[in-house]
């Protein structure tokens, strides 16, 4: 049946519903454009009969083609464009630089794509708020207070903070620190913020 | 040096340093802990808190953390040793000591730049005057007379002599009466070891003087009083003017609860003093398996004999309780039971020879549900701080969950707790019955001893020091009501357990006599010393009690002999 191939990519994105990045279907890809190619051929070849012969019945199956053209683009650009919004989220989830396993599942145009998203962000990051300009990807949500307490997990070593000073994080030793700092180890799961 | 005005010379001094906490493994110090971290997130002081189960621990932590702190305050550790000379730390570290322990080392006393102590004066410390025990500048003096004496020319050297050894031979004799006698002051000073007022009290006492304690903080101050309680570490008088201490506090937060148009959502904390019976944990048990297994009442019925049991059903029939009712969890009883169930108790009991069935303690409630006393609370996280659950438990995980489950929103950390002290109790009581009935308390002498065998139920249990001091109480009080021996009822109790088979080692516990008017000063720490000097055995005091040590199985039976001759 036509058009299978594409919906296949899109349920393939659908199944990681929770934001995650799948390997670029190249190959997925590639065989929708194929197939749209050859509809294509059919099609040219199908409008010149019709045309010149003037066969008037071959005007349905010209139709359907093209349906079947136009479905396979939009399925095409909704799984380019999601995996784009994808990508996006990851900048502001990870910082600028993403970690490799994330970078392998995708393809070059879209690494093109996320450094320019960079580098626009960060263009407009130093615009806002005065001279250093403004991190807006730190604190997602407002932050209850300045400083917060973590509890660290793991053996991890030594911590610089902002002033300067080290900070020697061992297993199970509660530490009260700026927030802006413990937000990417809690992150990687050295630390655990505490509610009391 | 003792500091008297903690607003000033301590808080206002850490204010804006980054400070070290080092928080030893007692419940006492797990509430002052909290309490000065609430303090410490209020302005915003940076800390990092690390705990620490012996000497070792705090050295090590100390060396960890030396270079980048300054400032280090010591909770419930620190104060009975020569700190600087353990640590041996930079002279620009200051240490703030808040600590229980007494007697406090008169090094730490006199040391005016780098220990500062949280305690108060007014505990009756008995320290001994400076002169007494301090002299530096004599010896200067004597070896500058002595080099005076030796550049004088010979022939007037002669005609000194005489004079000059007289001198000479009189200020050494001096010299050592004074050393002989500054010998024996510090002998008596650091005989006995006991406990002063809590922690948490002072950190709390801290937070009222700043006006920014909260009831949260009110309770943590509470629990840690009736932590010292519980483990006997105060005497009865002190804990009841400590309580009436505290009375006023929570009077004092109170008041709003007595305007009946504003009064505070039922969610809100309510602390409220109780004159509660003394039966651990009856609230979240039924009746019955609390008295059987709270050392007060079993000790008094004694119910390792079936005598004991007997009394015991005479007892629920004359207050007129159906067993069905009694054996129930306490919650379901039927209301009309629970409406006088203490006075019915109290009546009863005094029949029974039970009079202080009833004791001051304070209890909270919040919400319809949650309601405990300050004793529930002790237990729960005495037995989460010291539990065997796991096999790979570090001592470090298990500290970070009893601190947890101290504050509100961490209920089923604290039922957790309290299920494992239901089964602590349970175990407790089984060792207790069947240490009496199988007579293991032998009387050395001078003390009692008793050594649970390694296939015991539960021992591993008590390996640790909480659960075998509390161990240690229950069987002294049992055999004080089961012997007839008048002159065993006023002997110390000394209990050894195995702690780490691998090892070898087992874990020595020392507690004195038991007696209505015991002023609970324990003087196994140095007979301890002494004894291991003596027959150089291989021990590890590394707790911060010196009455709690580690010895190796091997060297038991010497070590106890040199007990004895030490003591008797």
């Amino acid at each position: 049946m036509f058009c299978e191939k594409a919906i296949d990519l899109i349920r393939e994105l659908h199944r990681m519903s929770d934001g995650q990045l799948p390997a670029f279907n190249e190959d997925g890809l590639r065989q929708v454009l194929q197939e749209m190619e050859a509809l294509y051929e059919q099609n040219q070849a199908d409008v010149n009969e019709a045309k010149t012969i003037g066969r008037a019945d071959l005007i349905p199956s010209i139709k359907l083609r093209h349906c079947c053209l136009l479905r396979n683009q939009r399925c095409i650009f909704a799984y380019l464009y999601d995996r784009l919004l994808r990508i996006r989220a990851l900048r502001w989830e990870y910082g600028s630089v993403l970690p490799a396993n994330v970078r392998f599942h995708m393809s070059a145009e879209e690494v093109q794509w996320f450094g320019q998203y960079k580098k626009s962000l960060a263009s407009f990051m130093r615009s806002i708020g005065g001279k250093e300009g403004l991190d807006i990807t730190q604190d997602m949500k407002p932050p209850k207070s300045l400083y917060i307490q973590v509890r660290c997990l793991k053996d991890y070593g030594e911590f610089e903070i902002d002033d300067g000073t080290v900070i020697l994080l061992k297993k199970n030793s509660q530490h009260f620190l700026p927030r802006w700092k413990c937000e990417q180890l809690i992150r990687q799961g050295i630390l655990e913020h505490v509610m009391s | 040096m003792f500091i008297t005005d903690l607003r000033k010379n301590f808080y206002d001094v850490v204010a804006n340093q980054r400070v070290a906490l080092l928080v030893a493994a007692d419940i006492d110090a797990l509430c002052a802990c909290k309490i000065l971290q609430a303090l410490f997130h209020c302005d915003q002081i940076q800390y990092t808190l690390v705990p620490v189960t012996g000497w070792q621990d705090l050295s090590t932590a100390f060396l960890e953390h030396k270079e980048q702190f300054r400032y280090f305050v010591l909770i419930n550790c620190g104060a009975n040793v020569d700190l600087l000379e353990m640590l041996q730390p930079d002279d620009d570290s200051i240490f703030f000591i808040c600590d229980t322990h007494r007697p406090v080392d008169v090094v730490n006393v006199y040391n005016d730049t780098q220990i500062k102590l949280l305690i108060k004066q007014d505990d009756d410390l008995g320290v001994p005057a400076y002169d007494d025990i301090f002299r530096d500048d004599e010896d200067g003096g004597d070896s500058g007379n002595e080099s005076d004496e030796g550049s004088e020319p010979s022939g007037k050297r002669r005609r000194f002599d005489e004079g000059a050894i007289e001198r000479r031979i009189e200020r050494q004799r001096a010299k050592r009466e004074w050393e002989a006698r500054r010998r024996e002051i510090l002998f008596d000073y650091e005989q006995y070891e006991y406990h002063g007022t809590s922690a948490a009290m002072i950190f709390f006492e801290l937070a009222w003087v700043l006006t920014k304690d909260t009831k949260d903080m009110l309770w943590w101050a509470i629990i840690g009083l009736t932590d010292q309680w519980v483990h006997d570490k105060i005497t009865h008088m002190k804990y009841v003017s400590d309580i009436a201490t505290m009375q006023r506090h929570v009077s004092r937060h109170n008041h709003r609860n007595e305007d009946e148009e504003n009064s505070l959502s039922i969610d809100c904390m309510r602390i409220s003093f109780e004159y509660d019976l003394r039966l651990t944990l009856y609230h979240h048990w039924s009746l019955y398996e609390s008295i059987c297994n709270s050392y007060y009442t079993a000790c008094s019925f004694k119910l390792w004999t079936l005598k004991g049991q007997k009394k015991l059903q005479e007892f629920l029939a004359d207050m007129g309780l159906p067993l069905r009712q009694v054996k129930q969890k306490f919650n379901s009883m039927d209301i009309t039971i629970k409406e006088n169930l203490r006075d019915v108790i109290e009546e009863s009991s005094n029949k029974y020879g039970m009079k202080d069935i009833r004791i001051q303690t304070f209890g909270v409630h919040f919400g319809f549900k949650n309601r405990f006393l300050a004793s529930d609370m002790v237990h729960a996280a005495a037995a989460l701080l010291e539990s065997t659950e796991k096999e790979q438990n570090d001592t470090t995980d298990n500290f970070i969950k009893a601190l947890d489950s101290l504050s509100r929103n961490n209920l089923d950390c604290l039922k957790a707790g309290i299920d494992l002290a239901k089964k602590k109790l349970i175990a407790i009581q089984q060792t207790v019955a069947s240490c009496i009935c199988t007579n293991l308390i032998l009387s050395q002498g001078p003390f009692l001893y008793c050594y649970l065998m390694e296939g015991t139920p539960d021992v591993k249990l008590f390996s640790k020091p909480l659960a075998l001091t509390l161990l240690c109480k229950y069987l002294l009080k049992a055999f004080v009501h089961s012997t007839r021996n008048k002159r065993c009822k006023l002997l110390p109790l000394i209990m050894a357990a195995p702690k780490d088979v691998e090892k070898g080692t087992v874990i020595v516990v020392g507690i004195p006599p038991d007696s209505e008017t015991s002023d609970k000063k324990n003087f196994f720490g140095r007979a301890f010393e002494k004894a291991a000097e003596s027959t150089s055995s291989r021990t590890l005091h590394d707790h911060f009690d010196t009455s709690i040590i580690e010895l190796k199985t091997e060297d038991r039976s010497k070590f106890l002999d040199a007990l004895i001759t030490l003591l008797s």
